[in-house]
C-alpha cells in the first residue's frame, strides 16, 4: 500500500517565505520546490487566496515595493503610538512629582507653624 | 524593527511576548510576516493594487486594536479572517450588496487537519483512503493521484491531462476535501 496516500490527509506545517513565493510566481522554482509550494496551496485557503491575488498584480516586481511601503507605514504608526504612550506617561509622572512637592511643602509649612506656635507659647511663660 | 533577528521565534512566541509586556514592537514583527500574503488576499477580492495596499494597512490597525482587547490563539487563521472580512465589507460598500461575512464564533481557529487521523491507527486510515480515492470523479482522482502520489506540479499535471491550471487546482482542492469526507464516513461506519 502506498504510504504517500496519507499525505493527502495531512496538513503541511512548513511556511513559505516571501522570496520562495515570489520565485514561485515568477516560475523560477525547480519542480520539487514548486510541488512543495503547491502542497501548501492545496492545504491552506489563506495561501491559496494570497497566491491567486498576487497573480493578479500587473507587474510582479511591484509586489516587493508594495510590501516595503506597507511595512514602512506600519513601523511609522507603531512609532507614533509608542511616542504618544510615552508622552502620556510623562504627563502622568509630572502630576506625581507635583503632588510630592505639594505634600512636602505642606509638611514644611505645618512644621514651621508648630515651631512658631511653640516659640510664642514659651515667650508668654 | 529588524525581522531577521527574530526569525527563529514562532508566531505564538511573538504573541506571548506581546501579551506579557504589551509592547507593540512584537506585533509589528508578527504582522510583517504576513504583509505579502495579506496583500495577496486583498488583491484577490478587491482587484486593485491601491485598494489592496490601503486595506492591508487598515487590517493591521484593526489587528493591533483587537489584539490589545482579547487573546488570539491561532494568529495565522485569525488574521486571514480579519483580512477577508475587511475585503468583503469593502466590497459590500462598493456594490451595496451583503456578502456572507465570516463569523468569528463559527470560524475554527485551528490548523486544518483530519481529526480522526490522530486517534485511529495509520493502517486503518490508509485502507480508508485507498477505498475513498475510488469514489472520486475521474478528473479529481487523476489530479489527486498525480499531485500527491507522483508529486507532479500543477503545470506538469495540466500538460499531462490537458486540463487548464484553474481546473487542476480546483480538482486537487475539491478532491482532497471530498476524500476527507469519504474517509471519515468509512472510518465511522467501521466503528
Amino acid at each position: 500500500m502506498n504510504k504517500d496516500l496519507l499525505n493527502i490527509l495531512s496538513t503541511s506545517s512548513k511556511d513559505i517565505d516571501n522570496q520562495q513565493l515570489m520565485d514561485y510566481l515568477a516560475g523560477k522554482l525547480p519542480e520539487d520546490e514548486q510541488h512543495q509550494v503547491e502542497m501548501q496551496l492545496a492545504d491552506s485557503d489563506f495561501m491559496k487566496d494570497a497566491v491567486e491575488g498576487l497573480e493578479n498584480v500587473h507587474d510582479k516586481k511591484d509586489i516587493h515595493f508594495y510590501v516595503e511601503q506597507i511595512n514602512r507605514d506600519l513601523h511609522k504608526k507603531l512609532q507614533q503610538k509608542k511616542q504618544k504612550r510615552q508622552r502620556r506617561k510623562l504627563v502622568q509622572q509630572r502630576w506625581v512629582y507635583a503632588a510630592i512637592i505639594l505634600i512636602l511643602a505642606l509638611i514644611i509649612a505645618a512644621w514651621l507653624m508648630i515651631v512658631k506656635y511653640q516659640g510664642l507659647k514659651h515667650g508668654r511663660v | 524593527m529588524n525581522p531577521d533577528r527574530y526569525q527563529h521565534l514562532s508566531d505564538t512566541t511573538l504573541l506571548e511576548n506581546f501579551y506579557a509586556d504589551k509592547d507593540n514592537h512584537w506585533l509589528g514583527l508578527l504582522l510583517q510576516r504576513y504583509t505579502m500574503l495579506l496583500f495577496g488576499v486583498c488583491m484577490k477580492y478587491l482587484k486593485n493594487e491601491d485598494d489592496a495596499k490601503d486595506s492591508v494597512q487598515q487590517v493591521f490597525l484593526k489587528a493591533i486594536a483587537e489584539l490589545h482587547k482579547y487573546k488570539v490563539e491561532y494568529f495565522k487563521s485569525w488574521i486571514y479572517m480579519v483580512a477577508k472580512n475587511h475585503c468583503l465589507m469593502r466590497l459590500r460598500d462598493r456594490h451595496g450588496k451583503t456578502p456572507a461575512v465570516l463569523n468569528e464564533e463559527t470560524m475554527v481557529f485551528k490548523e486544518e487537519g483530519l481529526s480522526v487521523q490522530a486517534h485511529i491507527d495509520k493502517d486503518r486510515v490508509l485502507d480508508a483512503v485507498t477505498l475513498a480515492i475510488e469514489e472520486l470523479s475521474t478528473a479529481q482522482k487523476q489530479c489527486v493521484t498525480l499531485f500527491y502520489l507522483e508529486k507532479k506540479s500543477y503545470t506538469q499535471i495540466a500538460d499531462v491531462t490537458g486540463f487548464t491550471m484553474m481546473q487542476v487546482k480546483s480538482y486537487i482542492q475539491n478532491g482532497k476535501r471530498n476524500l476527507k469526507i469519504v474517509v471519515e464516513r468509512i472510518i465511522k461506519s467501521h466503528e
